[in-house]
């Protein structure tokens, strides 16, 4: 199959899945026992009659639940994700303003996790059972069993305020002037502005964060590179290339690393996903309101538009990122192409 | 792509090597670590305790609070005012030397606006002006408010921030009215977020949700210019994060203390405490109604709990500023009886009044709370502590943790039989806790009505909502209390502490529970 062929089956089978996306996610929010009433009105303002009936008739609660579903279809396919309950703003907006710091860290940390756990993996595949994969094993154990939370306390504790290494939570100084809007990504729009003060504070900011919530998948890419490698190298054409005369660096490099990246490809695009879908812990402990923390405000009020506004979100970043996956596999295995 | 990425490499080397942050550094800065809770800006729909922050600094009230209490009430917009005989008519007199932020002057006329557009727009905070029958200019100095019924409240709800004055031609200009429809109609929340209309001496100057508010002096304020030049409140939802941030001196104050954290704080000579008991009250609910509230229903049960609960060990366990209040009305509000006036623990009392009752083996009891943790206090602790003490007199108390929201709606439907609940005032005079009393707004979630409730409450509870002597409100409060050790639906548990951590060096911190700290009267 043509990868175009390939490409437009995907895009097209992704529309049913997203509809039926947001019917489940519509319907569960709705199924909860509870009333976004009661969460976004005072005690005071929901005993009386009157604003809980002009509250429910303004978010439209007041129409059977059928209604409201094609009503927020409707207005979706125009792009208007509704109004959020909570704040009173587009949803659309509210996502927009909080996606670019959630990509900005997810990012960082996918990037320090890539980096990290394939060197690590590798590492520990070519000099098994020395020392050094013992310690790359330890290590690979601790990221990938250690509360985030209490990382990135220790993290802050120690690298902050013990050693002030790296600055405090936030995506910039509080004192500092944000850079003036482009992307949204502090890293990209300081740039733009030619702020160069204002770019490395961005990225110093980023550091631990990023260093945190990566620790997490550096460990699972550590452990599957780790395996998947072994297991690469004790095939016949490795021995073969070995057998030629090719240095080992290369023998590693370019026959076994490039066989054994398959697995490790699924694993970073299911964590990268993840790490965009959010990150609440970590984004609450940094001060880093991403969509994570959009999502966790948004399911404790009930803020139906904003709810929905995430799932959907969160949805497209997953199929998104799973198409993706696929298209590298079509490049990483000529078999795919071939076939 | 290789060469592009050691450009991009190289290039980030230089950066950080030569790059450092432009911040204006000849300017004060006040930079505040709030968990923030509001997300409105605009003064006429205030409501959330953070938001006072940004309000108390921006807006004014006709009348006003000490900086450290809420006992007195003080002029403030208003250099005087008049009551009349019945207690009906307000003849308020505004000062003339108030202008706002852009210069113009303050009228009757924004007074008028304000107070209709926060009753109009229906909101939140809509139900303090209750019992505002009108609100007129009589000249443009002079305000008259007119009462449905006396309400010996009305001064202290006045200064609770929705009643803030806005100018009203800027607000009118940015889709503001006043109008009954204003519900509808009003579009001027928007501006308000990003802007401000007020006489305070700080203007809004920007306000990014969830991430910070940034307030700047006003060049216009009719009062003593405020020591910093701008007020940066940063959003630190998460307690740990605002003390580490304070430790490293990257904030000036933390909002958001918790006990636990308070020996640690003490250890830091660069760090100040301050710690008191909250006006939050923790309390248990018996539903009134058989149906509901089974054995709890049962007078005899209930105060029977009184005597049960372990008073001086909840209070511990709460931790450091925490207290407890010896009926439903919290420490610090006029006429509220002394803690050592409170019940104690008497478990012979109480394992009486159980037989009494006709349940001298016990009974077996659910008990529903909120599963979240409140300015530190975990409810699930509250609620084991509760279990462990009533078992003493043979209750048995089953733990029905429930979310958030889902507790909060069947508690105000009054679904719950047994259950634990906290309630934080809505303005601040002692009236609030008439809510407490029979048809009262959680009277109704106890089924506590006027058909159920004795006489003797009910009397009580109608002379004290129009008295506005305040030597015999006192009086009839006191009597209300001694009434609720013996009897009603309800057992008061504990006040919370409420703590702050500041630079060391930070001076004029006062605290009062309207709007905690005033941030406008901090110096260095």
């Amino acid at each position: 199959m043509s990868l175009h062929v390939y490409l437009m089956r995907r895009l097209v089978l992704m529309i049913p899945l997203l509809v039926g996306i947001s019917i489940v996610s519509f319907t569960i929010s709705n199924a909860i026992p509870a009333d976004p009433t009661a969460a976004n009105l005072g005690e005071r303002a929901a005993a009386d009659p009157d604003i809980v009936a002009a509250f429910r008739h303004k978010w439209g609660l007041d129409q059977p639940l059928h209604v409201q579903y094609l009503t927020y279809m409707r207005n979706l396919l125009r792009g208007d994700m509704g109004t959020s309950i909570r704040s009173h703003r587009p949803v659309v907006e509210e996502l927009r303003r909080y996606l670019p710091a959630t990509i900005e860290l997810a990012t960082a940390g996918i990037l320090v996790s890539v980096i990290a756990g394939v060197i690590f993996g590798v590492v520990s595949a070519v000099w098994r059972n020395k020392p050094i994969d013992f310690v790359v094993r330890i290590l690979s154990l601790i990221g990938v069993s250690a509360p985030v939370f209490w990382l990135a306390l220790i993290g802050l504790l120690v690298l902050y305020l013990r050693w002030d290494v790296v600055p405090g939570p936030g995506r910039l100084d509080a004192r500092v002037v944000p850079p003036a809007r482009v992307t949204g990504l502090y890293t990209v729009d300081s740039l733009v502005a030619g702020d160069l003060g204002l770019f490395r504070n961005s990225i110093e900011h980023l550091l631990l964060p990023a260093l945190v919530l990566g620790a997490y998948s550096a460990g699972l890419i550590t452990r599957i590179t780790r395996s998947s490698m072994l297991e690469v190298l004790s095939q016949d054409y490795i021995t073969t290339a070995r057998s030629k005369g090719l240095r080992e660096w290369v023998v590693v490099m370019r026959h076994a690393l490039r066989n054994a990246l398959m697995p490790v490809v699924t694993i970073i695009g299911l964590s990268y996903s993840s790490l965009l879908s959010g990150a609440v812990l970590t984004e609450t402990i940094f001060a880093w309101e991403g969509i994570g923390r959009y999502a966790y405000n948004a399911a404790r009020t009930l803020d139906f538009p904003a709810i929905m506004g995430v799932s959907m979100l969160i949805a497209l970043v997953f199929v998104v990122t799973n198409l993706v996956v696929d298209i590298l596999y079509y490049w990483l295995d000529p078999r795919l192409r071939h076939g | 792509m290789r060469r592009f990425i050691t450009v991009l490499f190289v290039l980030s080397l230089i950066v950080m090597v030569f790059g450092t942050v432009t911040a204006q550094d000849d300017e004060k800065v006040l930079v505040v670590g709030l968990s923030e809770d509001y997300h409105s800006l605009d003064p006429n729909r205030a409501y959330e305790p953070g938001g006072s922050q940004v309000h108390h600094s921006v807006y004014d009230t006709l009348v006003t609070f000490p900086s450290d209490s809420v006992d007195e009430i003080l002029p403030n917009l208003a250099a005087d005012w008049d009551i009349s005989e019945d207690g009906l008519v307000y003849t308020f007199y505004l000062r003339d030397d108030v202008v706002f932020s852009n210069g113009d002057p303050l009228t009757a006329d924004d007074v008028v606006f304000s107070f209709n557009r926060m009753k109009n727009l229906k909101d939140n905070p809509a139900f303090l002006a209750d019992t505002i029958a009108s609100v007129e200019a009589a000249d443009d100095l002079t305000v008259v408010l007119t009462l449905e019924h006396p309400d010996p409240a009305i001064l202290a709800k006045l200064i609770f921030d929705a009643f803030s004055v806005v100018n009203a031609d800027v607000v009118r200009e940015h889709g503001g009215t006043d109008a009954e429809d204003a519900a509808e109609t009003d579009t001027a929340e928007d501006w308000l977020m990003n802007n401000s209309a007020g006489t305070g001496p700080y203007m809004v100057e920007s306000y990014e949700p969830t991430v910070q508010t940034v307030l700047v002096r006003n060049p216009n304020y009719w009062g003593e210019p405020a020591y910093f030049d701008r007020i940066i409140i940063q959003n630190l939802p998460e307690t740990s994060t605002q003390k580490l941030i304070l430790e490293a001196g990257d904030i000036d104050i933390a909002m958001d203390v918790i006990a636990d954290q308070l020996p640690s704080l003490r250890q830091n000579d660069a760090i100040e405490v301050f710690s008191t008991q909250s006006d939050t009250l923790i309390f248990l609910l018996c539903n009134q109604d058989p149906e509901i509230g089974g054995p709890m229903s049962d007078p005899l049960v209930q105060r029977a709990l009184r005597y049960a609960v372990n008073y001086e060990e909840l209070k511990f366990l709460s931790g450091e500023g925490a207290d407890n209040p010896a009926a439903m009305v919290p420490i610090g509000f006029a006429g509220a009886l002394d803690p050592s006036e409170g019940l104690t623990r008497d478990l012979d009392q109480a394992r009486a009044l159980l037989a009494e009752a006709g349940y001298a083996d016990g009974f077996t009891i659910d008990l529903e709370y909120p599963d979240f943790n409140y300015i530190g206090t975990e409810f699930g602790i509250v609620a084991q502590k509760v279990q462990a003490d009533l078992a003493e007199v043979g209750i048995t108390v089953n733990l029905v943790p429930q979310e958030f929201q889902v507790s909060l709606e069947a508690y105000r439907a009054g679904r719950q039989g047994f259950s634990l609940w906290l309630w934080n005032p809505d303005y601040y005079d002692t009236l609030d806790y008439v809510e407490f009393l029979p048809n009262g707004v959680v009277g109704n979630r106890a089924n506590w009505t006027d058909e159920n409730a004795d006489q003797e409450i009910l009397d009580l509870r109608d002379a004290v909502i129009v008295e506005t002597d305040s030597a015999t409100r006192n009086e009839l409060f006191r009597q209300i209390q001694l009434y609720e050790q013996q009897n009603g639906p309800f057992v008061p548990l504990f006040q919370p502490g409420v703590h702050f951590a500041y630079d060391a060096n930070l001076q004029g911190f006062a605290y009062n529970g309207q709007w905690r700290v005033d941030l406008t009267r901090l110096h260095y």
